[in-house]
């Protein structure tokens, strides 16, 4: 389980920044709980509106977002992100074949599907906070 | 339908073989209608043939009897000279030549003298005056004498005959006048005048066919056994007269009517019976056809019914899918939530040290995990979707499949994986293999034993094996593993395998099973290695 050696944040200097997107007010509140468990700075958003928002406004790490929500959609944010983009890993519990596909083109981080492993979450999310590390330092 | 257009064939040359019984019937009938009234016909013809040929024969009797009658008057006339006394007899020899023809007939008085008689006056071929007649005579004389009338007789002489009609008492008492003619030959083939036409007859002085008193046959085959006896008088006594017609009277094609009548009637009936056979084979070909559509037509709207019942089957399955697809979607929020807050719920347990909460939580996980498998297979079976192939390294799988559905008490799990086999498939699909395959090992051995799960490479694919040391399978049970909603067990709704089945040959892969009972189980998925196998996201 390779992902699972870089799951612990805090022995960075500096705290990865993750926005967690769910209109789901369970499953968005016990994934910013268990992430902010891990050490990471949790944000949170209940829809892609504000998630496009707080995308554009803050510097964020990662991104772990719900793709079917009321209103704007997670791929659809995923499109739009800016630049340099965030990690974004989506969350599904349908079958929305095209929009997976758009996901992947749109370079999504991982997509996973509803209900997972939490363990595989939190791999997932110290993998992409890894990438993006390894993505500053070699802009420095 | 098969059977119905076998069968009908059969009976079609069994058909051929014989005629029906109503065409039978049909020949029995007309043919015995036929020959009836050939026959009827026949009695009738020969009948009227009878009526006529005893017509002619009357005709010739009356014509006979009449030239006859004139015999008598003249034997009457002639006594009445001869007995005018003196020159009597002269007087009857004169008249007496001009009422002979042929020189070979006579005319002759006879008269009484003691026991004989005397010639007293002749003429023509006749005994001379004073002559006694042949006592072979006398007999014709006597009976003449005893009778009022004429008598006639034949009388032989020699080589010859006589026919002799005789009239006592004519030229006075104990006289009689006699007019013999010779007769040379009685038959003869030759007719005997336009009086009998063409009849064959014979004529006798007697009123039966004696043929001792025959006078006069135009045939020499006599008696005529089949003619028509006919006695006529000739002054006081019958003659006879036999008559048969060689020809028929009623012509030969009246006679020939009942040969006509049966050969019609034989036609009308073959011809009848053919078409009645003909029409019977129609009709029977036409049933047989009808029975055959109407069996044919049967068994298509049976299979109408049958795909309409089908049709609502499958609407009814489609309607389930839909729902079953649609609960399950929604399920998949909830419980991940619930996985994500039995997550947090053990990492209190752990800070608080409290082993029996870590245990109660344990199997909530289990029984979440179970249910979340049955979820996944349930939408994949309804919904099944294309893989999205990633780069799977397979121990990393493992090892989470492992995490998830954690060996049971009493079962160890031996693990043989090479760690560098990696495959292009789709993660989740493929997690759903394992899981299915590994808690489907759990499940074979209630009372504990060994899953062995091993990974390798050979050269183009990945092997995924695991083996149970469980109960084990039989044949039956093995041919239908694969088939959706088959399930041994006591819960689960018997998709997972299906699903299995599925999701390996969407990525282009095979499962095979390996079974012994009592022995164990063995399912080995084989799917081709990735081709980024070597540079997989660490």
């Amino acid at each position: 389980m390779n992902a699972m050696n870089a799951m612990n944040p805090t022995t960075a200097t500096k705290r990865p920044d993750v926005l967690v997107v769910d209109d789901e007010p369970g499953m968005r509140d016990t994934l910013v709980a268990i992430l902010e468990l891990q050490g990471y700075r949790v944000s949170s958003a209940p829809d892609g509106e504000t998630a496009f928002a707080a995308v554009q406004d803050g510097a964020f790490d990662v991104v772990v977002m719900d793709i079917r929500m009321p209103g704007r959609d997670g791929v659809s944010v995923l499109e739009e992100m800016g630049n340099p983009p965030p990690h974004v890993i989506l969350m599904t519990a349908y079958a929305q074949e095209e929009r997976l596909r758009t996901a992947v083109e749109a370079n999504a981080f991982a997509i996973i599907y509803k209900p997972f492993e939490t363990r595989r979450m939190l791999g997932l999310v110290a993998e992409a906070s890894q990438a993006v590390k390894e993505r500053s330092q070699a802009a420095e | 339908m098969t059977a119905a257009t076998v069968a009908a064939p059969n009976a079609r040359r069994r058909g051929r073989l014989r005629l029906r019984f109503i065409s039978i019937v049909m020949l029995i009938i007309l043919g015995g209608v036929a020959v009836a009234s050939s026959l009827i016909t026949q009695g009738v013809i020969r009948n009227q043939e009878r009526v006529l040929l005893q017509e002619r024969t009357e005709e010739a009797a009356s014509v006979l009897s009449g030239a006859f009658a004139g015999v008598q008057q003249s034997l009457g006339l002639l006594g009445t000279l001869a007995g005018t006394g003196k020159g009597g007899s002269s007087s009857f020899a004169t008249a007496a030549r001009s009422v002979i023809v042929p020189s070979s007939e006579g005319l002759m008085v006879t008269t009484r003298r003691g026991s004989g008689m005397v010639v007293t006056a002749a003429a023509g071929d006749a005994p001379a005056v004073g002559q006694a007649i042949p006592a072979d005579q006398e007999p014709l004389a006597r009976r003449a004498l005893s009778t009022v009338g004429m008598v006639s007789g034949l009388l032989p002489d020699g080589s010859h005959s006589w026919l002799a009609f005789a009239l006592g008492n004519a030229a006075g008492p104990g006289t009689v006048v006699w007019e013999r003619a010779e007769i040379a030959a009685k038959t003869s083939s030759k007719p005997l005048g336009a009086a009998w036409g063409d009849l064959i007859i014979a004529i006798y002085v007697t009123s039966r066919p004696d043929s001792s008193a025959l006078i006069a046959a135009n045939t020499k085959n006599l008696p005529l056994t089949g003619g028509i006896q006919y006695p006529f008088p000739v002054g006081a006594q019958k003659w006879l007269v036999v008559a048969e017609s060689p020809n028929p009277l009623v012509g030969a094609l009246a006679q020939n009517t009942p040969w006509i009548i049966l050969i019609i009637g034989a036609i009308v009936a073959g011809l009848v019976t053919t078409v009645v056979e003909a029409q019977s084979r129609r009709r029977d070909y036409a049933a047989a056809l009808v029975e055959e559509r109407t069996a044919s037509l049967r068994q298509a709207v049976a299979e109408l019914q049958e795909t309409q019942a089908q049709l609502v089957r499958q609407e009814k399955m489609a309607a389930m899918g839909q729902l079953a697809s649609m609960v399950g979607h929604e399920l998949r929020n909830p419980l991940a939530v619930i996985m994500n807050v039995l997550y947090l719920l053990e990492m209190m347990a752990d800070a608080q040290g409290s082993e029996a909460m870590a245990r109660h939580l344990a199997t909530a996980k289990r029984e979440t995990s179970a249910a979340t498998l049955i979820v996944a297979d349930l939408l994949d079976y309804s919904a099944g979707r294309a893989p999205m192939l990633t780069p799977v390294q397979v121990a990393d799988l493992v090892a989470e499949v492992l995490s998830v559905v954690p060996p049971r008490a009493g079962i160890e799990v031996a693990q043989h994986v090479d760690p560098d086999v990696a495959i292009d498939a789709d993660r989740d699909q493929m997690r759903q293999v394992l899981l299915n395959l590994i808690t489907n090992g759990y499940d074979a051995m209630p009372g504990g034993g060994i899953l062995d799960i091993s990974v390798r490479s050979t050269g183009e694919s990945a092997q995924i094996t695991v083996s149970d040391t469980g109960t084990g399978m039989d044949e039956e049970t093995r041919a239908s593993i694969f088939t959706p909603f088959y399930t041994t067990k006591s819960r689960g709704i018997g998709l997972g395998l299906a699903v299995t089945k599925r999701v390996v040959e969407a990525h282009g892969g095979t499962i095979s099973v390996q079974s012994t009972p009592a022995v164990g189980t063995s399912f080995t998925v084989t799917v081709r290695v990735g081709a980024t196998m070597a540079s997989v996201r660490q």
